[in-house]
């Protein structure tokens, strides 16, 4: 029996006529897909955090699919930043890459670290993000998200036919055979839709483009250096102490310095340039490869995305009327490299400090 | 390559070093010829690199090129690099073979697969157990640069 999707197509940021016309024809060609709901929205990343179409999102409960101009992460944890979650859905329309496993690094000794999602639980409805700029043939995304509208439609058979949910009543199998509405399966199993709603639902917004960061919480481990690096009051923590993108709009445009500076990649600018900044997935393989120059006996010339952060963030304190503060505030204390040494006293007092839990 | 040699683990591969040469500090491994050396990737280089799919130099043979000099570039499956002299000195000669077909790198990497000659002192080289030390003390500097580049 088919399940309700919700199909939300998120458009791109500029007229391009080429980006709506594949915006309108994936539109066109799900609107009469039975149990399948076409929601447009504009580009999601500007979309006000109270405004009508994040509302018009936050009140979609069931699964559904997001079509948007971004990379998957950075569509994930623009939703979630307003407090739309659920289970990675798994699309198989995804950017070309080499899946290969690579044995090549030791064990990954971080999998113990405990990542923010952690402590989150997420509602079990899920949530597929496909890329728009994945293909431009209007078929590709038609047949993934009804191959997705198949699969969870096939789930719930199965998950219904593991013996919990009674067996229906002699009444319940009359009135399937003599339905008395007009939203009941056909012979064919297929869901008719009242006529009236094969207009897709359009949530307008007056979007103007935003620039800020998105944290990645599968990656973050909450260790606050973005909050230190960043001068411009970007970042704040929640109630539980947990860091967020506190005052997004006060985020510098064309600045990604922060992102450089997290040590687990975890923070997403999804409109900068660079893939891995944008929330590309890509480590190795596929479009972005390893530079292996230094290894290679390249001279060092600088200490790359650290000195190229301090360089970003004095640029931008200069462009706000501000003094340019250089490595003196908020870099990381992982750069110094310092040496293991003995606790010492003043660390021994710090820690009885911190466990009293106050 | 000869019968001797030294693994180092990278991860769970394992990397063999033939003792009959010396190596240099950007992984490649060096025979004495006439007036220098004989120069070409080690295992270590080779398997980060993996399948190598493109390879030019931008220097001509008898070029004199210099320490962190850029002399080439190479493209593989998995990395790409600028490629610098293991040892300054005379560029003497260009593995005719890589030309056509760089993979050979792949198949021989202690052997036919060479890189390059270079005319000049090789003190700067380092013996097999060196070279080993070597490797232990930046493979964690090498598997950060692989992590790394996420956030370059």
């Amino acid at each position: 029996m088919p399940k309700r999707l919700t199909v939300v197509v998120s458009q791109g940021q500029s007229n391009n006529p080429a980006k709506r016309k594949l915006e309108e024809d994936i539109v066109a060609a799900l609107l009469f897909e039975p149990g399948i709901e076409v929601t447009i929205v504009p580009h999601l990343y500007d979309l006000k955090g109270d405004g009508p179409g994040m509302m018009g999102l936050q009140a979609i409960t069931t699964d559904f699919v997001v079509l948007s101009w971004l990379y998957e992460r950075a569509t994930r944890w623009t939703l979630d930043r307003n407090n739309i979650r659920g289970q990675v859905g798994t699309t198989l329309l995804v950017h070309e890459s080499d899946d290969e496993e690579d044995d090549l690094l030791d064990e990954p000794e971080e999998e113990d670290k405990l990542r923010v999602v952690d402590n989150r639980p997420l509602p079990k409805r899920m949530i597929f993000c496909i890329d728009l700029r994945v293909s431009n043939q209007v078929q590709d995304y038609v047949d993934e998200v009804k191959r997705i509208h198949g699969e969870l439609s096939t789930q719930v058979v199965q998950l219904g036919g593991l013996g919990s949910a009674p067996s229906p009543t002699p009444e319940q199998l009359a009135r399937v055979e003599n339905p008395t509405n007009d939203t009941a399966l056909k012979d064919g199993g297929e869901l008719e839709r009242p006529v009236e709603i094969i207009e897709p639902i359009r949530l307008e917004e007056n979007a103007a483009r935003r620039w800020y960061p998105v944290i990645d919480y599968s990656r973050c481990t909450n260790c606050m250096e973005c909050i230190d690096f960043c001068l411009f009051g970007v970042y704040g923590v929640d109630g539980a102490e947990t860091i967020l993108v506190e005052m997004p709009d006060n985020c510098r445009k064309g600045c990604p310095a922060c992102s450089r500076v997290c040590p687990e990649n975890a923070i997403i600018f999804p409109q900068h340039k660079t893939p891995t900044i944008a929330g590309s997935a890509e480590v190795a393989g596929g479009g972005l490869k390893i530079d292996l120059s230094q290894l290679f006996g390249k001279p060092k010339e600088d200490e790359k995305s650290l000195d190229t952060a301090v360089r970003e963030r004095d640029e931008q304190l200069l462009l706000a009327g501000r003094e340019a503060v250089g490595t003196a505030v908020g870099v990381p204390k992982r750069q110094a490299d310092n040496e293991d040494r003995e606790k010492d006293d003043l660390d021994d007092l710090i820690d009885a400090v911190d466990d009293l839990d106050i | 390559m000869s019968d001797d040699f030294l693994v180092f683990m990278m991860g769970k591969f394992e990397a063999k070093f033939p003792t009959d040469r010396l190596f240099a500090k950007n992984h490649c491994w060096a025979m004495p010829t006439d007036r220098g050396y004989r120069f070409g990737f080690t295992a270590y280089a080779v398997r980060l690199l993996q399948d190598v799919y493109f390879l030019e130099w931008h220097v001509d043979e008898g070029a004199k090129i210099s320490e962190g000099q850029e002399i080439g570039f190479i493209e593989s499956s998995k990395a790409e690099s600028e490629l610098y002299p293991a040892i300054p000195g005379v560029l003497a000669r260009l593995n005719p073979e890589l030309m056509s077909d760089p993979s050979r790198i792949n198949v021989d990497m202690y052997g036919e697969g060479w890189l390059y000659e270079i005319e000049g002192s090789g003190e700067a080289l380092l013996k097999p157990d060196a070279y080993l030390e070597h490797l232990a003390s930046v493979w964690e500097v090498t598997q950060r640069t692989i992590k790394g580049q996420l956030n370059e």
